[in-house]
């Protein structure tokens, strides 16, 4: 089956304009524009159940649907903030694809009728965005963005903006900010986005990852009902996996929703190897919990709905896969380590609480650990999640801690045990110092007085 | 009206205006919601999670639409599942919040646990210990210990400047924004920032010079921590030994209610002296804000120098006497000089020492010359006849009301009514900036209109001839109660309306309040500005009216009292014109400040002057007696709003002084005048009976206090700073006499200088600025930083033809005065004008424009 998003797998060239153009590019944009209404195109995709694929997966034409017709000002602002450990996805298509994204952000712009379209890189993708303002420019040249679009009236340039470089811009609303010259913090919500006094510069703004634009062309081109047949009812189309950490062929696969973790891995990911056996997976990045690489697992279908029953998510569907070698303490602390470098700051537990994590870890992987802290690894996560963030990143920040403290507690005990066995074998030691300075002549003051120590 | 609906907390049911923020609306029924960054003064911004309650809603019957009921009869909730912050939460129908769950409980408790882990345990050196929010909160709902180890403690720098009046202990800080949204939302200067992120998160100043506004002090208030400290108040005491005494800031006419923390203090040799000031709420006036030189400006109050006995001029060189002594002398020398006697009063003279001045100089001449100091505005009696309505408080003030401020540098003249005027903008008010030169207001103006110094009123006689031309901008006018309506109407037909934009946008909102200053104006000028925006007002029907009418931004505290009670700069300008044989000056410095005032004071032959210091105008007396400062004794200010507000005894007494009133009358007494009064609240009992304006005014009336929200003061654990809450007065408001629909008003038609010819010289413009070297403020000594030295500014065109840069050493000369300062050329001033700020140079200048030139002069 030819590729609907990672279509440079088989065309080589397809970045190119002409390339793409002549790949039936931009076909998607002119439907839209010359045969449908904007509430059309909207229906259009309300009916494929394309799903946002940042993460959260809420079905994108709803998203569209709540800009309100009347305002002025509207935007449509491209989430290109691709931050989270071992995803990979967006960035291929930012690298060798972009017209697809720029003709799917058109056409979710065509249809909530923006005025303009930002797409916000991440700080790291100099290089991508500065080429992405040349492909942008040529589909400018093109009249397929800018003025007058396809004659149509409608004007609507598209920006490049650069962060600078840090994982809370890829939450909706601290990217807004950033986007505005704020400071990269999360905002209260509501006003959501799609809300006046919510979006870009209070305007009514949607905001889509790159993935999820790059659905759109295909489904116009195709229609609803092609792209729903793909995938599973619920979780409905293709999806880019991304696949890391200790498997044989690390890459991207863009497969339909409803294969197994097992196909993933080992048909397409080719398996573990040096003939380790697999131990833990982390589905969404660094901001799911960790599952353990049991057979129920593994025999679980990549759907959101399938992969939340089994008490994590999927995410951004970024598979980090940790052999049977892997240190999960040593794992959880690295990212408890992340999330405490990017935490934002704005609001309590997050700020405090992955400081005061990081700070157990640290002591923990010095060998200086004890049960007290794994009581505070059990309960100062908690106190994370249920609501009492502004943002999700607390929430996130407490999933490695709380899973792999859930499924890997022997790993924790024997952190403990060996720092305990240290410490008694040190104080041992510094007692043994002690007579020594005693048998020297120096006798400490309670034996010269006749007791005993 | 704004809709009520009913809301539930915790099971029972309370009513408040649909819209009210969550938090207030509990804190409206005495339910305490705990914040730290929410504060009802600015947006909520959901940051400190302090506030965690579980929300829900009346479960209502889809099908009938009825409120679905349990077994008892009780009404049944949905919940969310997650805890929610209540501070982002507006009230609406039917809104449920439970605040004692556990699951609530669980939440606070955790918060405040994650709060302290890195919080330093230096509650006992803290300045903010006693009266902390976080230290209260942690007491009812924190963690009964900590489970975090002391080596995890992030360390940060504990004595950051940020700028030389705040200090940032970044330890204590809790990241709440309180300080850097005041300045942002409130403010509008742009001086606070956050840096960097997660933990690292921390407030820097972001301008040049540092921290650089004149509301910084308020950063302090609102600092739910001791983050934030004052240069003055920094380990000077401990909230708990301070006791809070009411008092009102003597130096604008603004009246800001203040709270003096006193003590007796073992530097002031065991006297009960302020260790700091902070705002007391005043929802009518200063809200819960003052100003830098408000909190920072009390030093005079206890400075060196101050006289302690009355001081007589023998040869030359002075001697000490006693009170009885120049009482005596006073009163031969009032016998001698009676019939020419001129009177000068400071302006911040309160209204009972102006009351007994007044019967003084009644007592020996028949028609005594009452003059104000400083002489360079007038028009008080004009504020008396349409001065803003009942009822009026501008931080309620919106897009229903126009507000224009005219000659006047706002920001530097009145403080805080520039911020409630900056706010009011802000929630859309319509203001309008008409000044001859740029001002900071003109940010947030809707229009600015420019003209050229001394044409300030045909600015007001085109917006009333505007007014004429369209009948929909006027509101209803009584014909019969106004006189000279025809004469006006006829003077103003020849008039062609300008800036119609401003005009319409000023006339087309229900209200009109109008800010006129003196900038640029004679006294006679000033005069008929002061009527043009009468007739505006009450051509227009907005006279007498709530949130309308005419405020004078005076130079002083207590000016308006002044002219309430008789006063007038027109007196002062006949005194000057023919100068008496003797003066008494009451608590002002002409000497220091005007070149033509100081000749006419030392030319006469008996000169006796109340003072807090040796100033040049002491110097120049032939008695000095030592006056009390406002610290030291009570009474009351009339603010240029008209609001009559008591200050009360706050601190210990300086030496032998008095207050002003007991000298005058103690003189008076001596010339067979009445028994000298035995307090203050006394004197304003024969004020209430003699001044009919001021019949109510009493001092148990003025101490009268009622429930003021935001309620930000009281005993709550959560809002802190004691010092807010407001037990002894909100003052009285004299309503003007238009108010009464049965009173007689006068317009008339005023006339328009031509400008002075400014061929061959420049124009002298004093123009004021807060941060000056006044009596009351120069002792301060921590605020010298920020007083810029005597500096003139200059147009562009005009240094460059006489050969000036910005920075050179120049001479400003003209009729009588000759000073030294430095040129400032940064485009405010407009050709033809040298911009002088009054009270910056020891040497005196021209109060009132005068010409000048201004020739380069050597290093």
């Amino acid at each position: 089956m030819e590729h609907i998003l990672l279509r440079d797998l088989d065309i080589p060239d397809i970045r190119n304009f002409d390339v793409y153009v002549a790949n039936g590019g931009y076909e998607g944009l002119k439907k839209a524009v010359r045969e449908h209404t904007p509430e059309e195109v909207i229906q259009i995709v309300l009916e494929s159940n394309l799903r946002g694929r940042g993460g959260a997966g809420f079905p994108t034409g709803r998203k569209w649907s709540f800009i309100p017709k009347d305002a002025p000002i509207k935007y449509v602002v491209v989430n290109a903030d691709e931050s989270e450990p071992g995803t990979f996805k967006d960035r291929q298509i930012l690298e060798k694809n972009p017209h697809q994204l720029i003709e799917g952000a058109m056409i979710a712009a065509y249809a909530i009728q923006a005025t303009a379209v930002y797409i916000y890189c991440r700080g790291e993708f100099w290089d991508l965005a500065h080429a992405l303002e040349e492909e942008i420019e040529a589909a400018r040249q093109a009249n397929l963005v800018g003025d007058d679009v396809l004659g149509s009236g409608w004007n609507c340039p598209v920006y490049v903006h650069l962060g600078a470089g840090a994982y809370i811009c890829g939450e909706e609303s601290a990217l807004l900010n950033s986007l505005q010259g704020l400071l990269g913090q999360p905002r209260v919500r509501p006003p959501f986005p799609a809300q006046p006094g919510g979006g870009l510069y209070y305007a009514p703004t949607v905001v889509n990852n790159v993935e999820t634009l790059a659905n759109v062309p295909w489904i116009i081109l195709n229609g609803a009902a092609a792209y729903k047949a793909i995938g599973t009812p619920e979780s409905s189309g293709v999806k880019i996996f991304c696949l890391s950490g200790h498997v044989a062929r690390p890459g991207n696969y863009e497969l339909p929703f409803g294969i197994t973790f097992r196909e993933l891995i080992f048909e397409h990911g080719g398996g573990i190897p040096n003939g380790k056996k697999l131990k833990a997976i982390l589905p969404s990045g660094a901001s799911g919990p960790v599952l353990p690489a049991t057979g129920e697992v593994l025999d679980a279908p990549l759907t959101y709905e399938s992969v939340a029953a089994l008490g994590s998510t999927l995410g951004s569907a970024s598979f980090i896969l940790m052999d049977e070698d892997t240190d999960m303490v040593w794992a959880a602390a690295k990212m408890t380590h992340f999330f405490k470098h990017e935490s934002c700051g704005k609001c309590t537990p997050c700020r405090e609480g992955t400081y005061w994590l990081e700070r157990i870890y640290r002591r923990l992987l010095r060998g200086e650990g004890t049960m007290r802290d794994l009581e505070l690894l059990k309960s100062i996560p908690r106190n994370m999640q249920g609501g009492v963030t502004l943002c999700a990143l607390g929430e996130f920040a407490a999933n490695p801690v709380l899973s792999t403290v859930q499924h890997f507690y022997a790993e924790y005990e024997e952190y403990v045990r060996h720092a305990e066995a240290t410490r008694e074998a040190r104080q041992a030691a510094e007692q043994m110092h002690d007579y020594t300075l005693g048998e020297a002549g120096e006798l400490p003051e309670a034996v010269g007085q006749g007791g005993v120590r | 009206m704004t809709e009520t609906v009913t809301f539930y907390i915790d099971g029972q049911a309370y009513q408040v205006a649909k819209g009210t923020n969550l938090v207030d609306a509990a804190k409206m029924h005495d339910i305490d919601i705990p914040v730290f960054c929410y504060h009802p003064k600015l947006k909520p911004v959901g940051m400190c999670r302090m506030c965690l309650v579980e929300l829900g809603s009346l479960s209502v019957n889809r099908e009938t639409g009825e409120v679905e009921r349990d077994e008892h009869g009780e009404p049944v909730f949905r919940w969310f599942p997650r805890l929610q912050t209540a501070c982002t939460q507006v009230v609406t129908d039917g809104l449920a919040v439970r605040t004692t769950t556990e699951a609530v409980v669980q939440g606070r408790n955790s918060i405040l646990e994650f709060l302290l882990t890195s919080h330093p345990l230096d509650c006992p050196v803290c300045d903010k210990g006693g009266e902390c929010p976080l230290q209260n909160l942690t007491m009812g709902y924190g963690p009964g210990e900590s489970r975090f180890l002391i080596d995890d403690k992030i360390r940060l720098d504990k004595h950051v400047p940020l700028g030389e009046l705040i200090y940032l202990d970044r330890e204590r800080c809790i990241q709440c924004a309180r300080c850097t949204r005041f300045c942002d939302e409130i403010v509008g200067d742009d001086v606070l920032a956050f840096h960097e992120r997660g933990r690292r998160l921390q407030i820097v100043t972001i301008s040049d010079p540092p921290f650089d506004t004149k509301f910084s002090g308020n950063t302090t208030d609102i600092c739910p921590v001791g983050a934030l400290t004052t240069a003055d108040f920094r380990f000077g005491a401990r909230p708990w030994e301070l006791q809070e005494e009411a008092t009102i800031c003597p130096h604008c006419p603004v009246g800001c209610n203040l709270s003096a923390g006193t003590r007796l203090d073992r530097d002031a040799g065991g006297k009960k002296i302020i260790k700091r000031i902070m705002p007391r709420q005043n929802e009518w006036v200063n809200e819960i804000w003052i100003c830098d030189k408000g909190r920072f400006g009390h030093h005079h109050t206890r400075a060196e120098g101050r006289l302690e006995q009355p001081m007589l001029k023998q040869n030359g060189a002075w001697v000490p006497i006693d009170w009885p002594a120049a009482y005596d002398l006073v009163a031969a020398k009032l016998r001698q000089y009676g019939d020419s006697l001129g009177v000068l009063a400071g302006p911040s003279l309160s209204n009972e020492d102006l009351w007994e001045l007044r019967k003084l100089a009644g007592l020996v001449a028949s028609e005594p010359k009452l003059g104000v100091w400083p002489a360079a505005m007038t028009g008080g009696d004009l504020v008396a006849q349409v001065g803003v309505g009942s009822g009026t408080m501008l931080r309620a003030v919106g897009p229903e009301t126009a507000i224009l401020v005219i000659a006047s540098d706002f920001e530097e003249e009145a403080p805080i009514w520039w911020l409630q005027v900056k706010q009011a903008a802000d929630r859309g008010a319509a203001v309008v900036v008409a000044n001859a030169r740029p001002t900071k207001l003109d940010r947030y103006a809707r229009a600015v209109v420019r003209y050229r110094y001394g044409e300030a009123v045909s600015v007001l006689n085109g917006f009333a001839a505007q007014a004429l031309k369209d009948k929909s901008l006027t509101g209803k006018l009584s014909e019969s109660r106004v006189a000279g309506l025809s004469q006006l109407r006829a003077a103003l037909k020849g008039v062609k309306p300008a800036f119609g934009d401003a005009g319409r946008m000023l006339l087309s909102a229900e209200n009109l309040i109008i800010f006129a200053g003196g900038e640029g104006l004679s006294v006679a000028q000033h005069r008929e500005l002061m009527q043009a925006a009468a007739n505006l007002l009450i051509l227009t029907g907005r006279a007498g009216r709530a949130n309308s009418g005419l405020v004078a931004v005076w130079p002083g505290a207590n000016m308006q009292g002044a002219y309430d009670l008789g006063y007038s700069a027109e007196a002062t300008q006949a005194l000057l014109d023919t100068p008496p044989r003797m003066w008494i000056i009451g608590a002002a410095n002409p000497v220091a400040e005007d070149a033509r005032a100081a000749r006419a004071i030392t030319g006469a032959e008996f000169v006796v002057a109340t003072s807090l210091f040796m100033t040049p105008t002491s110097e120049a007396a032939d008695l000095v007696l030592p006056r009390q400062s406002f610290a030291e004794r009570e009474g009351t200010f009339t603010n240029g709003m008209r609001r009559v507000q008591r200050f009360y005894t706050v601190q210990g007494i300086i030496g032998d002084s008095l207050p002003d009133w007991k000298i005058f009358a103690a003189i008076g007494e001596r010339l067979n005048g009445p028994k000298a009064r035995i307090s203050a609240g006394a004197v304003m009992k024969d004020i209430t009976a003699h001044v009919p304006a001021y019949a109510q005014a009493s001092y148990p009336r003025l101490a009268q206090v009622e429930r003021q929200f935001p309620l930000v003061g009281g005993d709550d654990l959560y809002y802190g700073g004691t010092a807010y809450f407001n037990l002894s007065g909100l003052g009285l408001a004299i309503p003007p006499v238009a108010e009464d629909g049965s009173a007689q008003l006068e317009v008339r038609p005023v006339t328009v200088d031509a400008p002075a010819s400014t061929d061959a010289d420049l124009s002298l413009i004093p123009v004021r600025v807060l941060y000056d070297r006044d009596v009351l403020f120069e002792p301060s000594r921590l605020m010298h930083h920020r007083v810029p030295p005597p500096s003139v500014e200059l147009n562009q065109a005009d240094a460059e033809r006489l050969g000036i840069a910005d920075g050179d050493r120049v001479a400003v000369e003209g009729d009588g005065y000759q000073i030294t300062a430095t040129a400032r050329v940064d485009g405010r001033a407009p050709a033809g004008y040298a911009l002088l700020p009054v009270r910056l140079s020891s040497t005196p200048a021209p109060t009132t424009p005068a010409a000048c030139t201004v020739r380069k002069i050597g290093e």
